[in-house]
């Protein structure tokens, strides 16, 4: 039997992701290894109306709520870390015409994990006694909101706590440093809440920067916080996170983050960023070359790179995936 | 400023914040300048203190001057061990853990309270509205707020940020005032101080009133009153905060390679 998980990645999108979903990516931080090149192609696709479920921002939802592809957001927190508030999704939600629902890190991260192990809820230490707690953009004339972190009880102390509800996401789209065809995964640097968004959502595709051989899995187990069998496809797609870093393989491209969050700013800008930077390349290639080959030299020679060392010799060349891909190439 | 060194109003604060932490605390830092000050204190007097970041990323340094952000590759390049949100915010900072955080502040109010969510000029009111601007949310702060043992705030010192009252509560102070925080049972003591480009404000061991503890040796106390929404209370012990020795300096502009804190 072929158990081979490989699509392109225009596939992954035309399969599973659909108008008005629960769609959640960005599992990592704000300006590291998320699923970018996925929401690039959601908008080529013209999906749109997403209740888009990201532990943080990242460019990635920066650039569909600034292309209207979005129009819920449940997210911990919403800007680019050091490079700033996230223009694109912030002018929507002064608009808006983004519902943007706060709550705080650990808040999505527990939401997650309630949503992995089917709970009813998970109970809230924190984001109570906070205005995350009081004020609801989904029920915004409910002051303070009631449905959003309700108070219970703790049966055993008798003390007043918040419950948080928990997250089962339609899909995640999830970055990750190197898989293998069948769906396993390995995360250089903090897996942030990977981990818990690949056992809540009901369906997971992995967005992998390489493609090892599985033989690297069994070398590594204790590394493989994503096995394949909670994996329906895998999408191999180099500089995946771009312009975002992904440590041992690329960092942050600091010109691109700031010339995306600047574009992303205005209608206009967005537009023309649309028509640059994501309607422009046509397959991998074209797309590398759209970031430039110096450029590409010059983000792979990172610091972290000793990361990826012990990875390097199961490394699958493109034409090795290309052979056990189904479907198309692209 | 002294005779012989010059500094910026953003070092003094990131090396006084610095000068908040104990050798041997466990510590976390969000993104941006209080990364400096932590790693600073790591660098210069604390060489024991247990630093770590929401995302999970243990034993690191910053390399090549201020990360970006918590995956960054100038954070990430030495680390000794990458876990993940739930380990960091909650294993090690809900559980009462941690000793000490470091947030910061778009705007903050007399109790402490710190809003990151949006600027609404003004209360916001019954009906929930879009902020005429929005920030970034409230990230890990309102978990450091919550749960670390104590919590350092850090934050420009300007009118518009020091209000009697935050339009939005993104990471709770002590709320209203005086026990308040004891409703709902946080294993954090609260914020400690409020640490700025011009002074320190510390609570009243009572009311939990942000007052004026002292300021630096290029502010005042009328200047800091005038930048400061709310009848700033001074403490009568109110006292010159020192400069930086050469050696505060030396420490702090190594952790900060890229001088993000000389550029204003």
């Amino acid at each position: 039997m072929d158990q081979s998980k490989l699509i392109s990645l225009s596939e992954a999108v035309d399969r599973y992701v659909i108008d008005g979903m629960e769609y959640a990516s960005g599992a990592a931080l704000p300006i590291g290894s998320d699923a970018v090149i996925f929401g690039r192609e959601i908008l080529r696709q013209n999906k749109n109306n997403l209740h888009a479920i990201f532990h943080c921002n990242s460019q990635q939802l920066n650039l569909l709520a600034a292309a209207g592809a979005v129009k819920k957001v449940e997210c911990g927190f919403s800007g680019l870390e050091v490079f700033g508030f996230a223009n694109g999704l912030g002018r929507k939600v002064e608009s808006g015409e983004v519902a943007l629902e706060d709550y705080s890190n650990l808040a999505m991260a527990l939401r997650l994990l309630g949503g992995a192990m089917n709970w009813p809820f998970v109970p809230a230490t924190v984001n109570i006694g906070s205005d995350i707690e009081w004020r609801s953009a989904f029920s915004p004339e409910e002051y303070p909101a009631k449905h959003k972190i309700p108070s219970v009880t703790d049966p055993f102390s008798g003390r007043q706590i918040g419950a948080f509800k928990p997250l089962k996401p339609d899909l995640a789209a999830i970055h990750v440093s190197m898989a293998d065809e069948r769906g396993n995964a390995i995360m250089l640097g903090t897996e942030w809440s990977r981990f818990e968004l690949s056992r809540a959502a009901k369906k997971v595709i992995l967005i992998a920067d390489t493609i090892v051989d599985t033989d690297c899995m069994r070398q590594y187990p204790n590394l493989v916080r994503i096995p394949d069998v909670i994996v329906e496809a895998v999408v191999y797609w180099p500089f995946a996170a771009w312009p975002q870093s992904s440590p041992g393989l690329y960092d942050v491209d600091e010109a691109h983050m700031r010339l995306m969050n600047k574009a992303l700013a205005t209608e206009e800008g967005t537009t023309n960023y649309v028509r640059d930077y994501v309607n422009a390349y046509s397959d991998i290639k074209s797309y590398l070359d759209l970031i430039g080959k110096e450029n590409i030299e010059k983000l792979s020679h990172s610091e972290t790179s000793f990361l990826l060392d012990p990875f390097r010799k199961w490394i699958k060349t493109p034409e090795e995936i290309a052979k056990r891909s189904r479907g198309a190439s692209v | 400023m002294s005779a012989h060194l010059s500094y910026t109003h953003q070092e003094m604060m990131a090396v006084v914040t610095g000068r908040e932490l104990k050798d041997g605390e466990l510590a976390i830092f969000g993104v941006g300048l209080s990364m400096l000050a932590g790693y600073f204190a790591q660098a210069h007097h604390a060489p024991s203190l247990r630093t770590m970041t929401e995302g999970g990323v243990y034993g690191s340094t910053p390399v090549g001057g201020l990360p970006w952000g918590i995956e960054c590759n100038r954070i990430s390049s030495n680390a000794t061990s990458f876990t993940n949100a739930i380990d960091a915010l909650g294993c090690l900072v809900a559980s009462g853990r941690c000793d000490v955080g470091i947030i910061g502040a778009a705007e903050v109010d007399k109790y402490g309270n710190v809003n990151t969510t949006g600027i609404w000029n003004g209360e916001i009111g019954e009906t929930y509205t879009a902020p005429k601007k929005r920030l970034t949310g409230a990230g890990g702060a309102n978990d450091i707020a919550s749960g670390a043992g104590r919590v350092i705030i850090m934050v420009t010192h300007e009118l518009k940020r020091f209000s009697e009252k935050v339009s939005y509560i993104s990471s709770p102070g002590y709320l209203e005032g005086g026990n308040a925080r004891d409703r709902y049972g946080f294993v954090g003591g609260g914020p400690s101080a409020i640490i700025t480009t011009l002074g320190i404000l510390r609570p009243d061991p009572n009311t939990k009133e942000f007052e004026l503890d002292s300021y630096y040796p290029f502010s005042s106390v009328d200047e800091i009153r005038l930048n400061t929404g709310w009848d700033l209370k001074v403490s009568p012990n109110v006292h010159v905060v020192p400069d930086p020795t050469e050696q505060e300096l030396a420490a702090l502009r190594k952790v900060d390679e890229t001088g993000m804190l000389r550029k204003n």
